[in-house]
């Protein structure tokens, strides 16, 4: 099978240099500064020591654990509340169009404000939520205070922001099903639930599939919502990998701080690679 | 269709439109004290519109027109360096466009970053001691060792400016010192006393706390707040242990296992029950503006915010009182001083000659008379025979006063070693939240240290 190429591998060059450059050489780079103690003038080479210190040290490792919890219970979350939300706006409801717009709204604001009105909101004396809370009678929680409940607060937090995205592509994948599937389903007798359970589940697996992997990688990579609305603390109890990172990178611990970017760079290769291909193996023509 | 497409057009020309006159209006802002984390107002200084000649007529400055600029901490009380950067318009012709930025780890990545890249302002105000050696300054600032106005700063400040016998910088304010802010009022109402030791201090949040009040005021939303009681606690480590300082830059001895070190951790792990309960959602704002009317007992804090207090809240600044965190021994109470943020002279700009003419100028009576016309000094000044004003907050007046007359101060130690953990923020945050305990809290910010001795070279075992 000697298929006569119909380009030069030549035109492969512009796109390689391009992607060397930008990609491969800093790639390259941070992987030999993350074991040196770096001041951007000049380096020692200490080999793992940067990494052993983000394994053993408290106030780093707790990145790693939070990253993990963080991105599995967002992305959980998201899929599962996205598709629900998906199958009432494809229902036949009235005002779909308006409420998918609603649905929508969180995402066109800056996470940021985002973080910032939520903080607010989540104030344990002067907050909306707390208030509403008093007024019905239930006893409010500090929410952003308490070092158990902080890192869950901001993950509902993400969850409200994010959830819109997941409902669009799963709007997109529910629409692009065939109808014939649902009458077919109809005549031989399937309820509602079973029509959703075997016929929209199924043959939206390809958008079920983008949802997780952006959701989970995303939640991987999270810094500016958690950044804004407790800044990784009280304490290191909301820190993760990516404002671990930063804080090492103001603190002037520039190899440190690198090492933790490969970890973070690791953590999500090692993790949304296989996620990936496991999911793809499991979509249905 | 075609009305839709001259909507169209109009349309995009009024928001592009308002895009630049939104942006060009923001450069104008004159923004007066805080600002957002997002928000780097430029602030042109240049009210004081002197005609050329007539300005330098009777003046011993040099007068030449030239352009600086200068990054800012945003945080901080401004006030004082508009006025002198006026006067130095109306004298040396030199107009400095402020440019302020946030302050914390957002504040330190800027200034990192933008050394890095070769993009720092002309000026850049940082702090002294610890924080300015993790910059590198030596590849970024100029050496005014060899100016003779140098010898004009006071040895302490000084010595937290200079590294490997080159100094850097000028004190960009007043020096100030970390103590307990006390609300006079509600001692008066409960009649209590200054404390002279710890036990007494702890025993009048007792009863402030018994009347029904917040013995101790907490913001920890911004969480370098919490060090404050840690840090300022220095001068008591020292005098239990006036080795401390030099064996701990040695590496020889740590905070957890050094007595007089661990008992600063004791401290904060003690008041973790009169907080307020908001404290963690409580800013550095709220915390002026609950002072200043007299809603909580204590504040431990740095007195830079009696200047923020009285530039909001004027004369009521003077129902806050301060003294020292308390130690052990009530015959030796002393005040821990911080040296203010220090102004940098960026190396590389062709500029040279109208920075050290800026920094001559700053430094001189001259100007200090402007600045302190503009505001009150938290502390004196660092500067060589320049005396305090006769007007000066009660708490400045009274009660700090005394301690540097007796010479019971000391500066903390970040401005006496260069390692000072990253993490100490966040770690005293934990530890007056209860998270952890004194212990822990001191093998993690030893831990903390050790990574800035690394980073700085330091040969510990």
């Amino acid at each position: 099978m000697d298929k006569k190429k119909m380009y030069s591998n030549w035109f492969l060059v512009p796109a390689l240099t391009l992607f060397t450059i930008f990609f491969i050489l800093p790639m390259i780079i941070s992987f030999f500064f993350s074991m040196t103690v770096w001041n951007f003038t000049d380096f020692k080479f200490v080999g793992f020591d940067n990494f052993k210190l983000f394994f053993s040290e408290n106030s780093l490792n707790i990145g790693i654990k939070n990253t993990l919890l963080y991105a599995v219970l967002t992305c959980g979350l998201k899929v599962v509340l996205a598709l629900l939300i998906a199958v009432f706006l494809t229902s036949g409801i009235k005002s779909k169009n308006i409420l998918r717009s609603v649905v929508f709204f969180p995402n066109l604001v800056s996470t940021i404000a985002i973080g910032v009105t939520f903080k607010a909101l989540m104030h344990p004396s002067k907050g909306l939520i707390n208030k509403v809370l008093e007024f019905v009678g239930i006893p409010g929680a500090d929410w952003l205070g308490n070092t158990k409940l902080a890192l869950f607060s901001i993950i509902g937090t993400d969850v409200w922001k994010g959830v819109s995205i997941a409902t669009v592509i799963y709007i997109a994948g529910i629409q692009s099903i065939d109808r014939v599937y649902y009458e077919a389903a109809s005549i031989d007798g399937a309820n509602g639930w079973k029509r959703f359970w075997n016929v929209t589940i199924p043959l939206c697996r390809p958008a079920m599939n983008s949802v997780i992997l952006l959701a989970f990688i995303g939640g991987l990579r999270s810094f500016d919502l958690i950044w804004a609305m407790t800044g990784g603390g009280p304490g290191f109890a909301t820190d993760v990998m990516a404002s671990i990172v930063y804080k090492q990178y103001a603190a002037g611990f520039y190899g440190l701080s690198t090492a933790g970017n490969v970890i973070m760079f690791l953590l999500i290769a090692v993790l949304a690679f296989p996620l990936q291909k496991y999911l793809l193996s499991r979509e249905v023509d | 269709m075609k009305f839709n497409k001259i909507l169209v057009l109009l349309l995009t020309l009024l928001l592009v439109a308002g895009n630049l006159s939104g942006c060009s209006g923001s450069k104008e802002t004159k923004s007066s004290g805080k600002t957002d984390q997002e928000d780097r107002a430029t602030v042109t200084e240049g009210e004081t519109e002197t005609a050329a000649g007539e300005a330098s007529s009777d003046s011993k400055w040099e007068y030449k027109e030239a352009t600086l600029t200068l990054l800012t901490d945003g945080e901080v009380s401004l006030a004082g360096l508009e006025a002198v950067l006026a006067l130095a318009k109306e004298k040396l012709g030199i107009t400095v466009e402020v440019e302020q930025r946030a302050g914390g780890a957002d504040g330190d990545n800027i200034v990192k970053t933008r050394l890095a890249s070769g993009d720092m302002a002309d000026l850049c105000i940082y702090n002294a001691g610890s924080l300015l050696t993790a910059l590198n300054p030596s590849e970024y600032f100029l050496d005014l060792s060899n100016e003779d106005w140098i010898a004009r700063l006071d040895d302490t400040f000084k010595g937290a400016v200079t590294i490997d016998n080159a100094a850097y910088g000028i004190p960009m304010a007043s020096s100030q010192a970390g103590g307990v802010f006390y609300s006079k009022a509600i001692y008066k109402e409960l009649g209590l006393k200054v404390p002279k030791t710890w036990e007494e201090f702890i025993a009048n949040c007792d009863a402030i706390k018994a009347a029904g009040k917040t013995a101790i005021l907490g913001t920890f939303s911004d969480s370098w707040t919490a060090q404050v009681l840690f840090l300022g606690d220095y001068y008591n480590v020292a005098a239990q242990d006036p080795n401390f300082a030099k064996d701990f830059e040695a590496g020889k001895t740590k905070y957890a296992t050094n007595e007089a070190g661990l008992s600063s951790w004791k401290k904060l792990a003690e008041t973790k029950e009169y907080y307020n309960e908001d404290c963690l959602a409580t800013t550095y704002d709220d915390g002026c503006d609950i002072m200043a009317n007299g809603e909580a007992g204590h504040w431990i804090m740095l007195t830079q915010a009696l200047s923020n207090i009285y530039e909001l809240y004027g004369d009521q600044v003077n129902g806050i009182g301060v003294f020292a965190i308390p130690g052990d021994d009530p015959a030796n109470q002393g005040l821990t001083i911080w040296m203010p943020q220090a102004i940098y002279g960026n190396k590389n700009t062709d500029k040279t000659e109208d920075i050290l003419r800026f920094m001559e100028f700053y430094v001189s009576d001259e100007a200090l008379d402007a600045y302190a016309g503009s505001v009150l000094p938290d502390g004196p000044y660092c500067i060589k025979d320049y005396e305090l004003p006769d007007t000066a907050y009660d708490a400045v007046k009274n009660d700090m006063q005394p301690y540097f007359n007796d010479g019971r101060v000391i500066s903390a130690l970040e401005f006496i070693t260069p390692v000072k953990g990253p993490g100490c923020l966040a770690i005293s945050q934990a530890c007056v939240t209860g998270q952890t305990t004194a212990e822990e809290s001191a093998a993690d910010y030893d831990a903390d240290c050790l990574k800035q001795a690394v980073q700085l070279g330091l040969n510990w075992e």
